[in-house]
């Protein structure tokens, strides 16, 4: 995505944390795969807003949601979400659908993109945390719905603030969340000059977040069309709103954590499919295990 | 349930919520092509180690410990499914048989099918049904947890060392009082060293009537209707009771040997000219003083008379247990430990004189906290020589450490009530009949009044039963300060 030097503003902008009360929202999915079938794979995605509100955390989780996707079904399913969640009237086809492995990241794509746009219709006045970037014109981020998305929030007041715990984004060989501090904490750097090709747009501007003492630094995109003061504020809000533990909001950590399966949930959700569907799950043999014994890597970590 | 895994003869096995299993439970393994299957019993019931689960837990608390709001929207109800997986239990089952065409073995040398195997609660009535637990002379004892009566044979207990043990006030001395009743009923002789006249009114109902072992019931306190003239005893038996309660060296005991030839010899055996033939003794002046301290023991105990009415036959009253049964209830309660030592040396000494000269058949000795008045040596006596005699020893007990590691060994029979001290129950768990794991696990969560019974009477099925009531007075209930109020 990155296609010339980035640049990074040498002054750091500093932040004092704002405590007007402000609601702060963040929204995360999960998916797994939970088994396979002798015709394709099981699928189990699940979404959990996060909202602090009078210092109090509260969620709303959706889910688990199983799905049994084959090369055959693969597209009606994945159409008929889209429609259902975005009244999307853009069919996929073979060609541009996802192969089967990549099923279970776009069905959560799609969870994750239509929470997005619950929050930022139902928040006002507030701060919303995505996981990852603004960055669209990917095939599970299409650009036209994160700018609607951006833009509903825009209206209803509220500033869409996205974490990224991993980026690829580099100064000077480097990448930018591993640079140095060279100001007490809390404080942004804002990175200039970053170009991508099309369709890949970035909807936001980007900084370099170091929002509490230590080595913790991560990516933040803020919506671009919100002016610079109120991106500044936004993020003393959040200063002020809620507990940041290694420069990493709660409410999007919990966000993670709610959605995020447990062993024991795939287990009960094998039991589940097996049990109410009849569903009955193939183990097929690890290769790298079988052939090179254990200087096989195994699938997990491939 | 599913066969999860076997080391040695543990096996453990996965159950799921809507399966009810508790520790004592039993269950049958059943492997239909091999045409055999387990008795295995539960000793343990434990979390089964369900991956992610502190992760789950963690999870329903991150805000500062306060559980924090919220909505699940699960269309799927996926919900009861983890549920059902998070409250699995592993049951920690200990192998007790293999049932092969109906008939029963201890092996547990056989793998059943983890896959093909049935596992199912087996039934207390079937389990006492395929050990032929019952019987031609049946007691009682009590209800099992799936409400049947166990019952055990009379004949379990004939010729064999039982222990009862548990902590205060869990229904020791109501089992053994409920052993010793039906015992009678069967016409069997009954000794009771009974420390605290808690047996003195077994032969009354709880309202106060005479019920019907009333006759059959003899009490038997030490100087008040229990005194016995010098004549009666012979030298050996005093001798013991010199030389083991009252401690007396060997060298005087020599000189109270040639004095009791004496006045034996002069038909003059009383305690008058004991007194005056040690007084006038020809010996070393530090014999006669340790001779008359032991004389005035015996004379201070009450327990000796010259005055032949006063005096009663102890064997007599074994002779009319004998034809009728009954029970010979010696009161030690009130009697000082110097005492008590005296008249439990001289009925353990009457009784073995009894038994050897065959005017006895064998007699069931019940002995509550016996260290507190049984001499060292007399413990191996009682569970190896005596039992050859025929008496056959009951020890009752809320001390386990107080009867020797020898003892537990060759208890055949072992009812056990509640503990929660690991050494008390170490120390039990050393017993031949049982595994340290039954023991430790199930009898520390045993409720009063229930019991774990281990050894012959139950086959070697450790069995967990509500002991019945008992329509007796009882006696053995603590004075209390506070009594009257609520």
């Amino acid at each position: 995505m990155q296609t010339q030097a980035l640049q990074l503003k040498p002054q750091p902008v500093p932040l004092k944390p704002k405590r007007q009360e402000t609601v702060v929202a963040a929204v995360d999915t999960s998916s797994m795969k939970i088994g396979e079938t002798s015709t394709g794979i099981l699928i189990a995605v699940r979404g959990a807003t996060v909202w602090k509100q009078n210092k109090h955390y509260r969620y709303m989780r959706l889910g688990p949601f199983i799905f049994h996707t084959t090369e055959e079904n693969k597209r009606e399913v994945y159409n008929a979400l889209q429609r259902a969640y975005f009244n999307s009237q853009r069919e996929h086809n073979h060609q541009s659908l996802p192969n089967l492995m990549q099923m279970p990241t776009r069905i959560a794509n799609l969870l994750e993109r239509w929470l997005q746009t619950m929050l930022s219709k139902t928040i006002g006045n507030g701060l919303i945390l995505f996981d990852g970037s603004l960055t669209a014109g990917t095939s599970d981020t299409p650009t036209q719905i994160m700018k609607e998305i951006l833009n509903t929030a825009r209206k209803k007041a509220s500033t869409v603030l996205a974490f990224s715990k991993i980026t690829n984004l580099r100064f000077n060989g480097h990448l930018i969340t591993e640079i140095p501090p060279f100001h007490e904490p809390p404080y942004l750097l804002e990175i200039v000059s970053l170009k991508t090709r099309p369709p890949i747009v970035v909807l936001g501007d980007i900084y370099v977040a170091r929002l509490t003492q230590g080595n913790y630094a991560f990516r933040l995109d803020i919506d671009k069309e919100v002016s610079p003061e109120q991106k500044i504020q936004a993020v003393e809000k959040l200063l002020g709103n809620d507990s940041l533990s290694q420069s990493y909001p709660e409410t999007l950590r919990l966000a993670h954590i709610l959605c995020t399966f447990t062993a024991n949930e795939v287990i009960a959700m094998q039991h589940f499919t097996a049990h109410k569907y009849g569903l009955k799950m193939v183990n097929r043999p690890d290769m790298h295990r079988l052939l090179f014994g254990p200087f096989g890597r195994g699938e997990g970590n491939s | 349930m599913k066969l999860y895994k076997k080391e040695g003869n543990i096996v453990q096995i996965l159950s799921f919520p809507n399966e009810t299993v508790e520790k004592g439970d039993y269950l049958l393994i059943e492997d239909s092509d091999a045409g055999k299957a387990l008795i295995a019993q539960v000793i343990d019931v434990q979390f089964a180690s369900i991956p992610g689960i502190l992760e789950e837990l963690l999870r329903s608390l991150p805000d500062g410990g306060e559980l924090i709001q919220g909505e699940d929207f699960d269309p799927l109800e996926i919900a009861p499914h983890i549920t059902y997986i998070q409250d699995a239990s592993l049951l920690i089952c200990k192998i007790r048989a293999t049932v092969e065409n109906e008939s029963l073995s201890p092996s547990s040398s056989w793998l059943p099918s983890r896959s093909q195997s049935t596992i199912k609660k087996l039934p207390i009535p079937k389990l006492l049904k395929l050990a032929k637990i019952d019987g031609q002379l049946p007691i009682v004892l009590g209800g099992t947890k799936d409400s049947s009566l166990l019952t055990i044979d009379a004949l379990s207990l004939d010729g064999r060392l039982n222990i009862i043990t548990g902590k205060k006030e869990t229904g020791k001395s109501h089992l053994s009082k409920l052993l010793m009743l039906d015992l009678i009923g069967y016409k069997a002789t009954v000794v009771v060293f009974d420390l605290n006249g808690e047996y003195l009114s077994l032969g009354t109902t709880s309202d106060g009537k005479r019920n019907a072992y009333n006759d059959k019931i003899h009490v038997l306190t030490p100087s008040q209707n229990f005194k016995i003239s010098l004549k009666q005893l012979n030298l050996q038996v005093l001798l013991g009771i010199l030389i083991h309660a009252l401690h007396l060296p060997g060298t005087s005991a020599r000189e109270f040997r040639r004095i009791w030839q004496s006045l034996k010899e002069r038909d003059m055996l009383n305690m008058h000219e004991l007194g005056e033939a040690i007084r006038n003794w020809h010996c070393n002046q530090h014999v006669r003083d340790a001779l008359f301290s032991r004389y005035y023991a015996l004379v201070n105990s009450g327990f000796f008379t010259d005055d032949t009415a006063e005096t009663m036959l102890l064997e007599e009253r074994l002779f009319k247990a004998k034809e009728q049964g009954g029970a010979i209830i010696i009161n030690l309660r009130n009697t000082s430990s110097i005492d008590r030592q005296i008249v439990v040396e001289y009925a353990l000494g009457k009784l073995v004189e009894l038994l050897t000269s065959l005017r006895l058949k064998a007699i069931f000795l019940f002995a509550e906290e016996a260290h507190l008045y049984l001499r060292e040596t007399y413990w191996d006596d009682i569970v190896t020589r005596m039992r050859h005699f025929g008496i056959f020893a009951t020890f009752i007990t809320n001390q386990p450490d107080t009867i020797r590691e020898n003892i537990y060994r060759q208890a055949d029979n072992i009812f056990l009530f509640n503990f929660t001290n690991e050494h008390d129950l170490e120390v039990v768990s050393r017993a031949a009949r049982v595994d340290a794991e039954t023991v430790k696990s199930i009898a520390r969560d045993l409720p009063p009044h229930y019991c774990l019974a281990l050894g012959k009477v139950v086959k070697d099925f450790p069995m967990v039963v509500k002991v019945k009531a008992l329509d007796v007075k009882t006696m053995g209930e603590t004075r209390l300060f506070f009594k009257n109020i609520n």
